[in-house]
């Protein structure tokens, strides 16, 4: 389905048919659902997240001015929802300084092993505070594309750089304690 | 760690698929909606004859303190007839209990406006779009 077809499929809806909806569902599905387990880390919240996305979407159908593409309008609205659930029922998140320390400190790269780099790294970003977080998070979802980002935030790209900037700013603060301490504890 | 290391990392996320009836169900849940009877719009037409008498009131209520507030200003004339009605009118206020009226009226709309800014909030940024 292409963005005319989304556009198509949206005029159905709002001439009375809301079975066309489904090709809407069937097509954003998998973004709706791996953004919002992106800001939650849990599966079935993040389908739930989603399903509550797509029903608001339906309803605020008539609300989509077609200035911008569907897509865009969709993740606003999206990540809208998503921030929102999240400042109102948090994510549980396990503060960086609890991470459990790696299995093995020294194994590749001289230091960690890749698998627990990545995990230390990504527990980093789900305990950055809010705003930093869905900066980063909507930065990396849309593949480094700021404007895309800044959209779905519906922020203005100078703002969500700023964010960027400092969110790595604290990861790399946080990260170089979380990783470097390990090494420098075994040497000693 | 430096920038691209960050990058390397946060760029590489996992896929999740959706589960086999994800689709269905918010299908089932849009469904629903569709067949739901469209809300019940606020009664305007019946609420705007009691908004009205309520405006009005608060009009003259603010006028007769007016009134009262300039009468004890030294130096200040003040028509006979107009202090004989504000009179009779604070009077009559008082055995209605006219300013527990105001007061509730005033607390109304405070709650009102500030449960419509909040609603505005929430929801803003995606409906300009």
């Amino acid at each position: 389905m292409s963005a005319s077809e989304d556009e198509a499929a949206v005029q159905q809806v709002l001439d009375g048919n809301a079975g066309a909806f489904e090709g809407v569902v069937r097509r954003w599905q998998g973004p709706l659902i791996n953004l919002a387990y992106r800001f939650c880390r849990d599966r079935g919240r993040a389908e739930e997240m989603a399903q509550e996305a797509f029903l608001r979407a339906y309803r605020s159908l008539d609300r989509w001015r077609r200035e911008a593409a569907f897509s865009t309008w969709l993740f606003a609205l999206a990540t809208n929802l998503y921030c929102s659930e999240l400042r109102r029922i948090p994510a549980r998140t396990v503060a960086l300084d609890d991470v459990a320390e790696p299995r093995d400190p020294r194994a590749i790269d001289g230091g960690l092993e890749q698998e627990d780099q990545d995990r230390i790294v990504r527990r980093a970003v789900h305990a950055l505070p809010p705003k930093y977080r869905e900066a980063v998070t909507l930065f990396y979802f849309h593949d480094m594309d700021i404007a895309a980002a800044s959209h779905s935030l519906s922020l203005p790209e100078g703002t969500v750089k700023a964010r960027l900037s400092r969110g790595r700013a604290i990861l790399r603060s946080k990260l170089s304690q979380h990783l470097v301490a390990p090494l420098l504890r075994k040497e000693a | 760690m430096r920038d691209p290391d960050l990058d390397r990392i946060l760029s590489k996320e996992e896929e999740i698929l959706p589960s086999s009836g994800f689709a269905a169900s918010v299908m089932e849940a849009v469904q629903r909606e569709a067949a739901a009877p469209p809300p019940i719009p606020f009664p305007w037409k019946r609420a705007l004859p009691g908004l009205c008498v309520a405006g009005l009131t608060l009009v003259s209520l603010i006028i007769s303190s007016i009134v009262l507030i300039t009468h004890g200003v030294p130096g200040q004339s003040i028509p006979r007839s107009w202090l004989a009605a504000s009179a009779s009118f604070v009077a009559a206020s008082r055995n209605l209990g006219a300013a527990w009226i105001l007061v509730a009226l005033l607390l109304s709309f405070a709650s009102v406006q500030l449960a419509m800014h909040f609603a505005s909030n929430r929801m803003p940024r995606y409906q300009r779009i």
